[in-house]
């Protein structure tokens, strides 16, 4: 395993923000170079997610209709939220909801490996964090299925990492957003 | 250990967080997200390294029955102290909120109880002096 502190992050990209009405709308764009089967395993079987994703599901999130507990990991309060997948054309499709976010993920064959795009719904002021966050998910994830794993870097371990903090202000200023300062207790102003 | 947070659910933190700010002048003291995680808190304006109030979204059922049922029996989810209830009746009145109780005296006490428009009745307490 590659310790976490040899793992750089490259700077910000593929992420594009959207808006509609209130809601905003992360939407990701990832080249790996696994082929669509196998990232779709990663995103729907529990003992894969575990390794890389910011939540733990207590089910398999591959069919249509099944309920599965969304455990988000490294909350200050335990946040379980239960959804049901909407969509799961493997290996292209799936949708389902995460708490109140949408999250839509689409597969697509692309030069031997797969083009993966994330539309997610975050509120407009946390956005490049989730993109920071899910940038770091993503190298995890990749690295993951390239058997190399540098283990799973999400909540508290992926904020204290220089890594994150960095790409927060490169997606904040990509996004042309103020970012609140981190730590929270340093951002007092109303 | 001191007692700093106090917890109380609202189904709508955006919509809290109005409140809360603007119509009962508390600030703004921590607010950050992990996913659709979202650690929100509000202090009092008059002692803001005080106890902070956290406005923690009801996304559990035990959340959502505890707080409704709360709310069918009249009970105040949460309670804050003012040296002046008939003036904070009235400038909180005059910023649109609804009480279901004017300044009503009881034992040891003037009380007043208004809707937080997230779900919850909100009591206000100013101490009888003896």
């Amino acid at each position: 395993m590659i310790q976490g502190e040899q793992y750089i992050p490259r700077p910000a990209y593929g992420a594009q923000i959207r808006k509609d009405g209130d809601k905003w709308t992360l939407i990701l764009v990832r080249e790996l170079r696994h082929s669509p089967e196998k990232v779709w395993q990663a995103l729907t079987d529990p003992a894969h997610l575990r390794e890389w994703a910011p939540f733990d599901a207590d089910g398999n999130l591959g069919t249509v209709g099944s309920t599965v507990k969304l455990t988000t990991v490294g909350a200050p309060t335990p946040l379980v939220s239960e959804t049901t997948v909407t969509r799961a054309d493997a290996p292209n499709v799936l949708e389902y909801k995460w708490g109140s976010f949408d999250m839509r993920w689409e597969l697509e064959a692309w030069a031997g490996g797969t083009r993966l795009t994330l539309w997610t719904n975050i509120g407009h002021r946390f956005i490049a964090m989730g993109a920071a966050g899910w940038h770091i998910c993503f190298d995890v994830l990749d690295h993951l299925l390239s058997g190399t794993p540098i283990g799973r870097m999400v909540g508290p371990a992926a904020m204290k990492f220089g890594g994150w903090q960095r790409l927060n202000a490169e997606y904040a200023k990509q996004f042309g957003i103020e970012s609140p300062n981190w730590p929270p207790q340093a951002d007092q102003k109303s | 250990m001191k007692i700093k947070v106090t917890s109380l659910y609202v189904d709508d933190q955006d919509k809290a967080l109005r409140f809360y700010t603007e119509v009962l002048d508390f600030a703004k003291k921590t607010d950050f997200s992990q996913g659709p995680y979202r650690w929100l808190t509000v202090a009092s304006a008059e002692d803001p390294n005080g106890v902070e109030l956290q406005l923690a979204l009801n996304s559990n059922p035990a959340a959502k029955a505890y707080q409704h049922a709360m709310f069918q029996q009249n009970q105040p989810a949460v309670m804050f102290f003012t040296e002046d209830v008939k003036g904070d009746y009235e400038k909180v009145k005059g910023r649109g909120a609804e009480f279901t109780m004017p300044p009503t005296d009881v034992t040891g006490s003037t009380i007043a109880m208004l809707k937080d428009t997230c779900g919850n009745l909100v009591q206000l307490t100013q101490l009888a002096k003896w």
